[in-house]
């Protein structure tokens, strides 16, 4: 620490750090564009320039590092004489259009213009004109705007690691631009908009809907990710107007991924649901809540008198809150039933959640960046948790070793030492070589799973050449594991959704314990966490499928499309059109609610009511409602508190959400972490195609799926499927040739896409469309192909 | 002696006379009162009277709907809702003025960058029914569009004093 | 900017660029960037079609965008097709002092052209530039490669008499 001296205030800063760091930390303010804490000094808009001693020239307060004892003047004549000139020269070309500019009122060239400006321009010559660029769907321009200040540049470099913007031209001419239009293909691009100190970035669906002087500001939490990542909601008038990151340097640092910033534009979709509906007689019927509510009351408390326990299911997203989760678990239980179920897109009922395991091992957020090896498994990080991939990013730019082991490569926008891409039923082999080359072979008798294992790895493996490659790359991903000092291993969506994620998880573990490495499972949806330790799960291992498997007479649904959102959606809707109950609690009614539900209820999404949810560090975060619930809907504990007085159970009486939360226990009891025992047994391998399924980005829950913007922007996928080429050409299929599958007597007919970087025989399946959704989206179930429908007829 | 006074003056009709003076005087003097509604009094020309929206010489409405007058109003009686038009330009999608709040400051005028609300020399109007309070956006265009001669006119007469 | 032209690195440029390639760390292709768009424009006909920057991008491993910063960045990179002679001249201050006017307009009447465009037989494009570092010599042109220094009118007919009889 060294002491420098700023206004006649002592500071003492970091050697090495610059004036404006030190200014910042004791309040001095420094007008400034192009310097931002979180990205290189690239020093070119000159509006830093202060006055130091003994320096004959004003200095750029951002660029010029501290020395001790240094005597900053950052309001001398000198200094703002300089400051001044700079504002006029950036003045120069910056258009006078604060009245239709979205930036107006929060735009720091109109805030520090107000200090620094003149009234008049003295530039008498013609102003230059750039035309705007088309940036998607979810990105205004206005270039004309621009002051070249790079930051949205630089961002894309050094934080989002896509070098699609950049200057060309120069001096007049220079102009921040793309080189190809309509290409921003990145999950944090909205970032840009906050980032544009003018208004040249601006929000597009936000473009001309309300001024910054007019918003009423809310704290939330994202409901999208795991992360938990801390915002606000902006609202006008009781409605939703845009979101816009808060800064939690923990969390989320100073971002906001495209889904969290983007999805409020879902809200008010046309399909929401804003009153009660009964069917009566095959006619739906809207109503009032308290209709609906003792119809609701009269249906399940019918089938509990009747046909004892354990008849009722409840199916909850994990987007919910700790609140609801919790009361819809004591609801379901006081019907004497344990079926609630949150985990929709798992199969693997072994599988422990995160709650339930040793707290040492749970890497927190901040840490993934200090981080000197890390490995992926069945995780594409950038497009489960946008921003934890910007950590693993980061780690990854400090000389952090990034490795995977994944069914396809990912291209992320960090690189990777080592990986080896093998299909999901190959990964516990892979995970077992590994295993064996630590063991000694004594040790590994105590270990049947992982010794049948080795022993067949001819049926795992297939061919010994494939076989001896995923030695080799395994060999040297063990490598540069061992090497690093702070280690850390991720297990994503692919592996956790597999048939055999306990099995991965428990050979996790292992190599966590065996090399003292953290670790991280990242769980979809907002609050899996939360919902563990809420109970929102069966104490009895058993996963959603055998849910719909065992034909329960009655479902109860909230904020869940099964054939959207869960893995075997066939399977699901399946259930539901023979159940005799159906109820549905829902923000947005779908065509298929409307056929297998019997009561509709609205419930209110994240912004119109207050909860907390509990990040993947365990973190437990509040969310405050932003606007009045639309219609008559209402949050989906307020429904449960009802439901539980109308069945009279005790323990309902809450008149707050706060009052609930001290109830929900904030620890779960963990887990014992067991060895590879006999109690997993090994699912048989299967040959041929091998159905993978994942949720893209933007259709992973039912708010994202309405966020226009996002569904049309550069990110947005298809229901495509894609097929290494090889696997293609072995099947006969062409690149973008629509095929018909067929599977259980379903039949879709998807475009085929060749990926080569997909593992072989792997059919990768996008879940959460409508044209994907018959599918049983299970892995182990083989995929028949029968000819083109063009072709048959 | 005072009372003797006062008892000639009552007789002579004094007070008469003195009130009568006055009379005389204004018989005599110019007139100044008016016929109302038949005559008016002449208006400055920066009245303000009843609010109009106006237009450009080729019928573009001038509002950009940058809300500052929504912003400066004291008695918050401006409502405006923007959007894109489908030009891509900034344009209100609402703007309502409520004539019962409206306390006749100005204030929309003086900060609209385009001049395009103003408050014309207009005072004369009335309401019968609940609800015809509220001036929408058509109705205060067509304000501007019936009176822009007199609005451009009274601009130019005020301008150098601005 | 669209263009649907095509455009490959021959062998023989790969070679030239690899030589450049090859004087600076492997991680650092950027620093090839220029020679190697001097190879690719020399190949392409005297200009940088966006499908020739692109092959540049893809041969050094390099986003697009930056190559494109570049090209659009220095004077010497064509942006559109050009004569087969580029006369460049100066028109900054030393030059200016030194009768730069004169040789413009000279060059224009004589040409019949404005700057950036080209003479209908294609033989010359004339371009206006900043300082091109010889101001000792002013006024100066440069055509192609090469300079021209303490420039009058009638050196200039000289020169374009030359150029054109060279053809």
């Amino acid at each position: 620490m060294i002491e420098i001296e700023i206004d006649g205030q002592k500071v003492e800063a970091e050697p090495g750090s610059m004036i404006i760091e030190a200014a910042d930390k004791v309040g001095i303010k420094i007008p400034r564009f192009c310097y931002h804490k979180k990205l290189s000094v690239a020093a070119n808009c000159r509006m830093c320039l202060v006055a130091v001693e003994k320096s004959r020239k004003p200095l750029p307060a951002c660029a010029t590092p501290i020395t001790d004892g240094m005597v900053v003047k950052t309001r001398t004549a000198e200094a703002l004489a300089a400051q001044k000139a700079v504002m006029e020269f950036l003045l120069i070309n910056h258009p006078l259009d604060c009245p239709i500019c979205d930036q107006g009122g929060e735009c720091e060239l109109q805030d520090v213009a107000m200090g620094y400006g003149k009234d008049v321009s003295r530039f008498t010559e013609g102003k230059r004109v750039i035309k705007d660029k088309n940036l998607g769907s979810l990105i205004a321009t206005d270039m004309t705007r621009c002051i070249l200040c790079t930051r949205c540049v630089r961002f894309g470099e050094e934080i989002a690691g896509i070098v699609e913007m950049g200057v060309t031209g120069r001096g007049e001419a220079s102009e921040v631009g793309t080189y190809v239009e309509e290409h921003l293909i990145s999950e944090v691009s909205g970032n840009i908009i906050d980032l544009c100190p003018v208004g040249a970035l601006t929000s597009k669906p936000f473009r001309f809907k309300a001024r910054a002087w007019e918003l009423n500001q809310h704290t939330s939490i994202a409901p999208h990710d795991p992360l938990g990542a801390n915002i606000y909601i902006h609202t006008r008038n009781g409605d939703v107007m845009r979101v816009v990151p808060k800064e939690c340097e923990s969390i989320n640092e100073t971002w906001a991924s495209d889904r969290d910033r983007f999805s409020y534009t879902g809200l008010n979709a046309e399909d929401r649901l804003l009153k009660p509906m009964v069917k009566a007689h095959g006619e739906w019927q809207e109503c009032d809540w308290s209709l609906a509510l003792s119809t609701v009351h009269k249906q399940l408390e019918n089938i509990h008198q009747h046909c004892g326990e354990d008849r009722i299911a409840a199916v909850v997203s994990p987007n919910l809150s700790s609140e609801e989760l919790y009361l819809a678990q004591k609801y379901l239980r006081g019907l004497e039933s344990h079926y609630i179920e949150h985990r929709l897109q798992q199969v693997d009922p072994q599988f422990i959640p995160t709650p339930l395991l040793a707290r040492e091992r749970q890497a927190s957020i901040a840490e993934v960046e200090d981080m000197d090896a890390i490995f992926l498994v069945g995780c594409d990080i950038q497009r489960e948790v946008p921003l934890l991939g910007l950590r693993v990013r980061k780690a990854s730019l400090q000389g952090a070793n990034i490795l995977s082991l994944n069914p396809l490569d990912f291209h992320f926008n960090f690189e990777q030492k080592a990986q080896c891409i093998v299909s999901m039923q190959t990964f516990l082999f892979a995970l077992a070589v590994w295993i064996q080359s630590e063991l000694k072979a004594e040790e590994l008798k105590e270990w049947p799973v992982l010794d049948q294992l080795i022993k067949q790895d001819v049926d795992y493996c297939g061919h010994p050449d494939e076989r001896a490659l995923i030695q080799a790359q395994i060999e040297s991903i063990r490598k540069v594991f061992v090497a690093g000092r702070q280690k850390l291993i991720i297990m994503g969506a692919l592996a956790i959704n597999d048939p055999q994620a306990s099995l991965i998880q428990q050979a996790l573990l292992w190599l966590a314990e065996r090399y003292d490495a953290k670790l991280i499972f990242l769980l979809a949806g907002a609050n899996q966490h939360g919902a563990v330790l809420a109970g929102a799960m069966p104490e009895q291992a058993m996963s959603i499928v055998d849910l719909w498997h065992a034909k329960l007479p009655a479902y109860l649904l909230v904020n869940v499309e099964p054939e959207l959102d869960c893995t075997h959606p066939a399977l699901a809707l399946k259930a539901l059109h023979d159940a005799s109950c159906v109820v549905v609690m829902t923000a947005f009614v779908t065509e298929k609610m409307l056929e297998y539900a019997d009561v509709l209820l609205p419930i209110a999404p994240f912004s119109e009511y207050a909860g907390t949810l509990v990040n993947l560090e365990g973190k437990r975060q509040a969310f405050n409602a932003a606007v009045h619930p639309q219609g008559e809907a209402r949050p989906a504990w307020k429904i449960f508190r009802v439901l539980g007085q109308l069945a009279q159970m005790p323990g309902f009486d809450y008149d707050t959400w706060t009052e609930i939360t001290p109830d929900i226990p904030t620890e779960a009891s963990k887990a014992p972490l067991s060895s590879l025992t006999e109690r997993y047994r090994l699912p048989q391998r299967q040959a041929g195609l091998q159905l993978l399924p994942y949720w893209p980005l933007y259709r992973s829950d039912p708010l994202v799926r309405r966020a226009d913007p996002l569904q049309r922007c550069a990110l947005s996928a298809d229901p495509v499927i894609a097929l290494h080429p090889e696997t293609a050409a072995h099947y006969g299929f062409k690149a973008n040739e629509a095929v018909s599958w067929q599977q259980e007597g379903h039949v879709a007919t998807l475009i085929v896409k060749t990926d080569p970087s997909l593992s072989l025989d792997t059919v990768y399946w996008p879940m959460g469309f409508s044209e994907t959704a018959c599918w049983g989206a299970l892995a182990p179930l083989v995929l028949e192909r029968m000819r083109a429908l063009e072709e048959n007829e | 002696m005072r009372s003797l006074k006062e008892i000639v003056k009552s007789f002579m009709l004094w007070e008469l006379l003195v009130g009568l003076k006055l009379t005389g005087r204004y018989v005599l003097s110019k007139k100044i009162t008016i016929q109302y509604p038949e005559e008016t009094t002449p208006i400055s020309p920066r009245f303000r009277g009843l609010h109009a929206l106006r237009r450009y010489p080729n019928g573009e409405e001038r509002c950009i709907a940058c809300k500052l007058c929504e912003a400066v109003c004291p008695a918050l009686a401006i409502t405006i809702e923007s959007a894109p038009r489908e030009d891509g330009s900034r344009r209100t999608t609402r703007y309502d003025i409520d004539l019962f709040k409206c306390i006749y400051c100005g204030f929309c005028e003086e900060s609209c960058p385009v001049d395009s609300i103003v408050e014309t020399h207009w005072s004369q109007y009335h309401f019968e029914h609940r609800g015809e309070n509220i001036m929408t956006k058509p109705m205060l265009l067509a304000i501007g569009d019936r009176y822009e001669a007199e609005i451009a006119k009274a601009r130019a007469e005020d301008a150098p004093y601005r | 900017m669209k263009d649907d032209s095509i455009f490959e690195l021959s062998p023989q440029d790969k070679t030239a660029i690899d030589t450049w390639l090859a004087q600076y760390p492997a991680d650092q292709k950027r620093s090839a960037l220029i020679p190697a768009l001097h190879i690719a424009q020399k190949a392409n006909g005297g200009w940088l079609s966006e499908a020739a920057m692109k092959a540049v991008a893809v041969y050094l491993d390099l986003p697009q965008i930056q190559v494109f910063e570049v090209a659009t960045f220095y004077s010497m990179f064509e942006l559109a097709p050009v004569g087969k002679h580029t006369l460049c001249v100066c028109t900054n201050v030393s030059c200016l002092l030194s009768g730069s006017d004169e040789i413009v307009s000279h060059l224009k009447k004589r040409l019949r052209i404005d700057f950036n465009e080209t003479t209908e037989n294609q033989q010359f494009t004339l371009k206006e530039v900043e300082c091109l570092g010889a101001c000792v010599e002013a006024p100066v042109l440069r055509v192609d490669e090469a300079f021209h220094t303490h420039l009058t009118p009638e050196k200039i007919d000289a020169l374009l008499a030359e150029l054109e009889k060279k053809g």
